[in-house]
């Protein structure tokens, strides 16, 4: 069977060839590499590659799985899956941008009214979550033509917090449109 | 003795004390909120109190509530902890009036060192060093200009009641002044319910040293040596040790010296913590008395072998201290990293959710003091702290050695956690060297990511997954979705 890896550029094509249950033998195109592998318990599996053991801890995400190798967490991607994701992360990506917090947290301050102009990187929301300060920002410039909480409110992920009409940077206020 | 102490905390720190009171044969009541019914201290302690909303100000700050609980379980005795009510002298008046004791310094001393501007004036007439800086707390932008014209750009604005680095802001020139007391103002009114801000000299890499303190009701006072905690982020320690790299035997004596004098000038009764800045000149500076437990304590135990809780509990009953400035002696070198809910590779953002699986580290010189489980959802009400691990080594690079298998083997899947950033930091060479000073972190590892150099293996453990758990899915070329579950396969075996 094959594996497609996502890399930075491109796609990493492994040849894997079970053997019983417990080893592998696996081609990376520049190495074959020799495994024995069992599951210690639903996330921890234990590897010996060419003879040599590392324990290996496996969360199972979207198409992706993070493996903790020796504390450091590794994002690893079946290409074929990412390419999916990576369309529709486009397509969201084409929607207007929106003020939502990024997590659960609680409105400290809102320093724009209804009616304000604001510049690209304006501050206008200011949240706290885990007792830490976040300022979000406008993402173009604009007006905002709704502020839709208030102060002390929680908010969650997803909320449109500020209401901004995208105008453009240079623009001087015209009278005719 | 005590026969039942309620402790007004939660998590990690609520652990540690009910660890203690146990070791003494002393019962528990732990409080808790709606956000806290299956956390560690409620499963640990005899007994336990719903005190309301996941909000602090309806559980762990609603001083009515935990008064009412103590009563209601018979408690006769309080330990705050740190955070939440630990510092705040309107709490502790409030069970030295109900007839409680209150583990920590009396009500008078939290409220004249809990005020920094007080504080600083006290040590000034005690001859302690200070920064320089302004003595009262101050609002009046056109004043806080002036003020810091006179000392000179870079300045630092502090909040009075402030601690952990809440309403704290560098600013480095006149123009950015006063936008940035107003944030630090409303930071420290959200965090102390009290906005007042004032000004310090910035001094450009320090050292974070601090002393921990002793002292009973009968006059008798001790230092249990330093406390390095120069690694910070966003003015948080995240690594602390002892011995500090940086002291010699003569400057810690010194050093200590002026911790005890700094802590009989305010009267200071039980643990209490001095802190200093100490300058590359080996100039020190006083910057705060903390009074309560500190988050780094463990370090001190580690080195010290002395109990810091079990201390607090007996001096809090009206024990003496027995011990002697000489007695007190450190063996080897402790490190301490804290453990947060955050993400290192996205500036450090708070990273809550439920703990999927963990494996703790364990072995010789390792100690973890734990809030956390698998399972555990971590609330994002409250501090991100998870855990503090602890290693004790012969000597320094025995310390760290330790501290590197012990974070290695530590895993927490589920929320990020700033584990590979620890270790980035315990192998630098900068570190090793003792070259700590608070912009460590600016320095060294501003926009940092991992290494990574393994992800062979990480790849070979994605297909060994597969392989395990759905092995049949791969080899008939079936999608995941559609693969049949052992029940649809076993048919009319089922019922």
């Amino acid at each position: 069977m094959q594996y497609r890896f996502k890399t930075d550029e491109d796609a990493a094509v492994w040849t894997v060839d079970p053997e019983g249950t417990d080893r592998l033998t696996v081609t990376t195109g520049t190495q074959t590499l020799h495994v024995r592998h069992g599951a210690v318990s639903p996330h921890h599996l234990h590897l010996a590659v060419d003879g040599l053991g590392v324990n290996t801890f496996v969360l199972r995400g979207d198409g992706e799985k993070t493996v903790v190798i020796r504390g450091v967490p590794y994002p690893v991607q079946d290409a074929d899956f990412a390419e999916r994701k990576t369309k529709k992360k486009a397509d969201r990506e084409n929607l207007p941008q929106v003020i939502t917090p990024p997590m659960p947290s609680v409105v400290v301050r809102i320093p724009v009214s209804e009616g304000d102009r604001v510049c690209k990187g304006q501050a206008v929301i200011v949240l706290t979550a885990m007792k830490m300060e976040t300022t979000l920002t406008s993402p173009f410039p604009g007006r905002v033509t709704k502020v839709n909480v208030a102060a002390g409110e929680k908010v969650m992920p997803g909320r449109i917090l500020v209401d901004i009409e995208k105008e453009a940077e240079t623009d001087a206020p015209d009278e005719g449109r | 003795m005590f026969k039942k102490i309620l402790v007004a905390n939660r998590g990690e720190i609520a652990r540690r004390i009910l660890h203690t009171c146990r070791e003494m044969g002393i019962g528990t009541v732990a409080v808790y909120s709606d956000a806290d019914r299956k956390a560690v201290h409620v499963l640990d302690a005899d007994e336990a109190v719903h005190l309301g909303a996941a909000d602090p100000s309806e559980s762990y700050l609603h001083i009515d509530r935990i008064i009412a609980a103590a009563k209601e379980t018979g408690a006769q005795a309080v330990h705050p902890g740190y955070g939440f009510l630990a510092e705040n002298g309107d709490f502790a008046e409030r069970c030295e009036r109900e007839g409680l004791v209150f583990i920590g310094p009396p009500a008078r001393v939290i409220r004249a060192l809990g005020d920094k501007t007080v504080a600083r004036e006290t040590m000034i007439r005690n001859g302690v060093p200070v920064i320089p800086g302004m003595n009262r707390p101050e609002s009046d932008p056109d004043t806080l200009a002036q003020e810091a014209d006179l000392l000179g750009y870079p300045v630092l604005i502090k909040a009075a009641a402030g601690g952990g680095g809440k309403g704290m802001r560098i600013v480095q020139a006149r123009d950015a002044l006063h936008e940035a007391c107003v944030s630090a103002a409303s930071e420290a009114s959200a965090a102390f319910g009290n906005g007042a801000i004032y000004l310090e000299k910035y001094l450009a890499r320090p050292r974070h040293i601090e002393f921990q303190i002793l002292a009973d009701g009968l006059g008798n006072m001790v230092h249990l040596l330093e406390r390095e905690c120069s690694i910070q982020r966003r003015h948080q320690k995240i690594i602390e040790e002892t011995p500090s790299p940086a002291l010699t035997p003569e400057l810690r004596e010194r050093m200590g010296q002026a911790a005890v004098a700094a802590a009989r000038a305010s009267g200071y009764v039980n643990a209490g913590t001095v802190e200093f800045l100490l300058d590359p000149d080996g100039r020190f500076y006083f910057l705060e008395v903390n009074t309560r437990l500190q988050v780094e304590h463990p370090i001190t135990e580690m080195v010290t072998g002395i109990d810091v809780v079990r201390r607090q509990i007996e001096i809090a009953a009206g024990l003496p201290l027995n011990l002697t400035q000489q007695e007190i002696r450190g063996r080897g070198h402790a490190i301490e990293c804290r453990i947060y809910a955050e993400d290192p590779e996205q500036g450090f953002f708070p990273s809550p959710g439920t703990i999927v699986f963990m494996q703790e580290p364990s072995g010789p010189g390792i100690r973890n003091d734990c809030g956390i489980y698998a399972g555990f959802q971590v609330p994002v009400e409250y501090d991100p702290i998870l855990s503090k691990l602890v290693a004790h080594g012969e000597d320094r690079d025995a310390a760290i050695a330790r501290m590197l298998r012990a974070l290695e083997r530590y895993v927490i899947l589920g929320i990020r956690t700033a584990i590979p950033f620890l270790m980035d930091v315990l192998r630098s060479d900068a570190f090793r060297a003792g070259e700590t000073f608070t912009d460590f972190v600016a320095a060294h590892f501003s926009d940092w990511k991992p290494a990574r150099t393994e992800t062979d293996l990480a790849r070979l453990a994605y297909i060994a997954d597969d392989l395990g758990g759905r092995r049949e899915t791969k080899a008939t070329g079936l999608p995941a979705g559609e693969h049949p579950s052992p029940w649809q396969r076993l048919g009319n075996w089922q019922r």
